[in-house]
């Protein structure tokens, strides 16, 4: 491939990666505080609707992304309860959560296929715009990716060196002992429910208002399940999800641009390639660890906490 | 015990309310039936129909939402073009499953004394033939297949026509001789709608290329606007598409480029870069069929029309053409018009440099059905 | 909240549990009528035309039952790998590569009669069902790779595989380009149940649930299987390692999500093609845990949400609901039903007041003692 492409390809390996990035992050922000929410895809596409409707009838995509980001917590509040009140069974209850919310968004998006609303374009960053190779791979893009590279070290320093964090790493790995020590772990996961929601919200609005400024049903086309992914994929630390997800995005671009190129491989085979990638890395990744270590989940990852008698 | 109670109460309670809406429900849902029917008469019937007859009811079966922006939401357009019908409701059900589903879909509206179903997908040929089998009192057209029955009759649009003039406004506009394409489905009449496109530059542009991107999928907007990326990345000046959502056109004006599009004029979406869309009008032939049922002339037959019918056109030129442009553009739509398809007309090379069409012949249209090659002048891979 | 506590339940529920279904069941129709009523659709006009869509005639029950098949082999094997804790959200690769599977032996054996190639062709899917489970569960087991994200890939690939034969190798050259093999020998096509529309896959439903109910209530290992919470026990009780055990279930998934897909393609589609693809395999993941893992109770399960599907079809004829309603449906029920279950493990009791002084307690003491 002509060596002129990589710098476009990178590029769109970067702003393909973001709604998947913002998703991965929120799901891992849940995930840290041990519940594991399978409704990422739900929450996105309701993310993705509520920020276009915002959008399209303030006139202000600062107001709409707000509002995709509330409408994922909202959304995974229904998780909440089901899970920490009700403790329903985890696993199961994302899986609801997905289909009740891509369908809510497909039939309440319908009357508004063929508009148009307001969103975010490119933004070039003066003087990081112009450094080579990085400038235009990384700060020519939207407001919303330069946001993300913001979250990223934000997210790290949270949980690593803030009260809050730790407290919501408590709640994730030995709840018991923090009930002990004083602390709500309910409360605590709630927060990073509302919190995580938050942000796989932002994930969803970005498809409406940056990547594409459109409606249509399956706008998030599954991007939701592949954040799963990468939070295990990513061990749950966040400087490896950004790798992930611009991986993943990274490589849908790529067979995108060799068929443009003019390969003549059937299309339903390159289009195996990010997910095909994705196992092998994690495989690779296995295999150099060795099973020995183990996971590095949270301890008490979808694991109810039970009322004390 | 509170527990048990509760219990109780909500057990009863729902028993109640399931035994309450089998007993009414069922004759709630039959005067259910005539209400809605009746005011969709009302509204778009203010003279009610003449005395003993009832309205003919029209059915219209779709393989995505309507609010796909693309395929089915042109065959909406076309079903709600008979809402000035006298005597007529329309009805649809839509992301209809190819296979058994569509089959007691067709069969439940076909039950409920619809006297016109459409069923507009390829794959729905073998269940609409199956249900036409048992009810022969029933008109039955299915879109884009091939298969006959007294009662039930096939028809598509030549919407390759509208591809043609849309490559030829394609061809005169590009710079760089590339021009980009955004397409679904590796299915014929994806492929032969490339191969008019690509044919229609060529005449203007002998120099024009084609370079074609498979998304698998019919509305994913992201993902459609992200390939239309790809070929611009790769110097497309032109990128047109086979898709449903605007998301090509987008990419294409953000680039600065120019964009084609399809099912409906999608200026609004991209004024800038929108040179023209392939369009269908599908209400023309719906009215069609639709009186000759009414007037009890209609009998089965294969129906393909094209332009000269008026079931497929261009959308309005952008800013941008040029008139000379413009005017070979119209001149060549006003042959197609008067009936004369040139489009397929030899010579006709494709991709590996073999003839399909020698001078002065053409295309047969059931070698166009079935098309599964690309002419000479398109790259990219057909599977 | 509301000044009550949960109290895990001391004694089994009593028959106040076997409302809860229903009960929750009436409240995620109450919501989700509710929320059509908003849109002017008069709520019980709707009922009406679910439950007659699904169960109002002969034809209407037998089309239910027909969607129920794929639905219920997928969750008996769901509900198998769930039981032991493996969280196997493949079932919708399985069920594509069974119908592949299915499909290899129908293309290359057409003239064999239909009492050879039949049972061939379900050993194809079975095979091919089987080797795509078993994947994710050798990552599992020699690598610690998380199952939920290799049967989630998988699940993509699969599907794709499936989209690569039939657009490439397996197109069928009289499809007129469409996406299609060739329509199966009449060998190859599971026969219909005369005088009825049903085809032999659902008695084979029926003996594979039986099966299984007998196994699992009348059998030591099965008993064990039901029994122990995360399966090693059950390995060690069945005197094989961990590893086969996982090996053995996720096959069994495998192999039970294939037959479903080979059933649709076979009997329902007559070839193989792109829309055989229904959805199915994440729908046995709402019906396997509806049902708390119970083969019969699967049974029932499956045949609801098939209920469902088909009911809302007529819906969509007759009151303009779009076809994502039917998501919505299935999720409330869920939702619901999850939330019930709380109450068959724990119940609620009126918490004591905060005692006056002002010295504060982590939280009040339960009054009395077992309600």
């Amino acid at each position: 491939m002509n060596p002129d492409l990589i710098i476009p390809l990178l590029a769109a390996a970067v702003q393909s990666g973001t709604p998947v990035l913002f998703a991965t992050l929120g799901e891992m922000f849940t995930e840290k505080s041990g519940v594991l929410n399978l409704g990422v895809e739900g929450m996105m596409l309701c993310g993705a609707l509520a920020a276009f409707v915002a959008s399209l009838y303030t006139g202000s995509p600062v107001l709409g992304l707000l509002a995709g980001g509330l409408a994922g917590a909202l959304v995974g509040s229904l998780h909440g309860l089901v899970c920490l009140t009700f403790l329903g069974n985890q696993v199961v209850s994302g899986l609801a959560l997905t289909i009740l919310g891509t369908g809510l968004a497909d039939a309440l998006g319908t009357p508004l296929v063929g508009r148009i609303a307001p969103g975010f374009g490119p933004l070039a960053l003066p003087l990081l715009a112009d450094l080579p190779l990085l400038g235009p791979v990384l700060f020519r893009q939207d407001p919303l990716v330069y946001l993300s590279y913001l979250l990223v070290p934000a997210f790290w320093f949270f949980f690593a060196r803030t009260r809050p964090g730790l407290r919501l790493i408590a709640a994730g790995e030995y709840p018991a002992a923090a009930a002990a020590a004083g602390l709500d772990p309910v409360a605590l996961r709630w927060a990073g429910i509302l919190g995580g929601g938050f942000l796989v919200g932002l994930g969803g609005a970005y498809l409406s208002l940056a990547y594409t400024h459109l409606w249509t049903s399956n706008l998030t086309a599954g991007r939701g399940w592949i954040a799963v992914a990468l939070v295990i994929f990513a061990a749950w630390r966040p400087g490896r999800a950004v790798a992930g997800a611009w991986l993943f995005g990274g490589i849908m671009a790529f067979q995108l641009r060799l068929q443009a190129a003019g390969t003549t491989l059937p299309s339903s085979l390159l289009l195996m390639l990010p997910y095909a990638t994705t196992v092998l890395v994690l495989v690779a990744a296995a295999m150099r660890r060795g099973a020995a270590r183990g996971s590095d989940a949270p301890e008490a990852l979808s694991v109810n906490i039970e009322p004390e008698d | 015990m509170l527990m048990k109670r509760l219990a109780l109460v909500l057990a009863a309670a729902c028993l109640a309310l399931t035994l309450a809406a089998c007993g009414s429900g069922e004759k709630k849902a039959e005067e259910k039936k005539e209400a809605p029917a009746a005011a969709q008469a009302k509204q778009e019937a203010p003279a009610p129909a003449p005395a003993a007859e009832s309205a003919m009811q029209v059915g219209f079966i779709y393989v995505s939402p309507i609010g796909d922006a693309g395929y089915s939401f042109a065959h909406d357009l076309g079903r709600k073009a008979l809402a000035g019908m006298p005597g007529v409701t329309t009805s649809y059900v839509e992301s209809v499953p190819e296979g058994a589903d569509a089959e007691r879909i067709i069969r439940n509206m076909a039950a409920k004394g619809f006297k016109v179903i459409f069923t507009t997908s390829y794959g729905y040929m073998d269940p609409t033939l199956k249900v036409a089998g048992e009810f022969p009192d029933t008109v039955f057209m299915h879109c884009s297949g091939y298969k006959t029955a007294p009662n039930m009759g096939a028809y598509f649009g030549r919407i390759y026509q509208a591809r043609y003039l849309t490559g030829m406004v394609a061809g005169s506009m590009t710079k760089s001789n590339i021009l980009g394409y955004v397409a679904a489905f590796p299915i014929p009449e994806v492929i032969r709608g490339i191969n008019a496109f690509a044919l229609g530059a060529q005449k203007v542009n002998p120099k024009a290329e084609v370079r074609v991107v498979w998304t698998k999928t019919w509305y994913d907007p992201a993902t459609e606007k992200e390939a239309a990326k790809s070929l611009l990345d790769v110097g497309a000046d032109v990128i047109a598409q086979h898709q449903d959502s605007p998301g090509p056109q987008e990419a294409a004006q953000e680039k600065g480029a120019y964009s084609v599009g399809y099912n409906s004029d999608m200026s609004a979406f991209a004024p800038k870069s929108h040179l023209t869309s392939a369009i269908w009008n599908w209400g023309v032939y719906y009215a069609n069929v639709v009186e000759k049922v009414k007037a009890g002339t209609w009998k089965s037959s294969s129906d393909w029309w094209g332009m000269d019918k008026g079931i497929v056109d261009i959308a309005p030129f952008g800013p941008m053409v040029p008139k000379e442009v413009q005017d070979k553009v119209l001149a060549a739509k006003a042959e197609l018009a008067a009936g004369k398809d040139t489009v397929f007309a030899g010579p006709v090379l494709d991709q590996k440099g073999e003839t399909r069409a020698a001078a002065g012949q053409t295309i047969p249209d059931a070698d166009l059905l079935g098309m599964t090659w690309f002419v000479k002048g398109v790259v990219g891979a057909t599977e | 909240m509301f000044g009550l506590t949960a109290h895990k339940r001391t004694e089994p529920p009593g028959w106040g549990s076997v409302c809860i279904f229903p009960a929750a069941l009436a409240l995620a129709l109450f919501l989700g009528l509710g929320l059509l009523a908003l849109t002017g659709r008069p709520p019980l006009a709707v009922l009406g035309a679910l439950l007659s869509g699904a169960f109002g005639s002969v034809r209407a029950v037998e089309e239910t039952l027909l969607k129920t098949a794929p639905i219920f082999l997928c969750s008996l094997g769901v509900a198998a790998t769930f039981r032991i804790k493996v969280w196997n959200i493949g079932a919708e690769g399985q069920y594509a590569l069974g119908a592949v599977g299915g499909t290899a032996v129908a293309l290359a054996f057409p003239g064999l009669p239909a009492s050879v190639l039949l049972p061939l062709m379900f050993l194809g899917a079975a095979l091919a069902g089987a080797l795509w489970a078993a994947i994710p569960a050798l990552l599992r087991q020699r690598l610690a790779v998380n199952e939920i994200i290799t049967t989630l890939m998988l699940n993509y690939l699969g599907i794709l595989f499936l989209d690569w034969l039939v657009y490439g190798p397996w197109k069928d050259p009289a499809s007129h380009g469409f996406p299609m093999t060739a329509l199966f020998a009449p060998g190859a096509v599971l026969p219909r149940i005369p005088g009825t529309r049903l085809h032999w896959g659902l008695p084979l439903c029926a003996a594979l649930g039986l099966g299984l109910w007998f196994f699992l209530s009348r059998t030591r290992l099965g008993f064990e299987l039901k029994a122990s919470g995360e399966g090693r026990r059950t390995a060690t009780y069945a005197r094989m390692p961990y590893d086969a055990l996982v090996l053995l279930v996720m096959g069994l998934c495998g192999a039970l999500a294939g037959w479903a897909g080979l059933i649709e393609t076979s009997a329902g589609l007559g070839r193989l093609q792109p829309t055989v693809m229904a959805g199915y395999g994440f729908t046995a993941i709402v019906v396997a845990w509806l049902a708390r893992l119970r083969p019969l109770a699967i049974a029932m399960a499956a045949f609801l949400l098939a209920a469902l599907r088909v009911g809302v079809e007529n819906l969509m004829l007759d009151f303009s609901v779009p076809a994502a309603f039917g998501r919505i449906l299935e999720g409330l029920i869920l939702l619901c039903v999850l939330a019930g279950q709380f109450f068959t493990t724990f119940t609620l009791r009126r918490s004591k007041p905060l005692a006056p002084n002002p010295a504060p307690e982590p939280a009040p003491k339960p009054t009395g003692e077992a309600a």
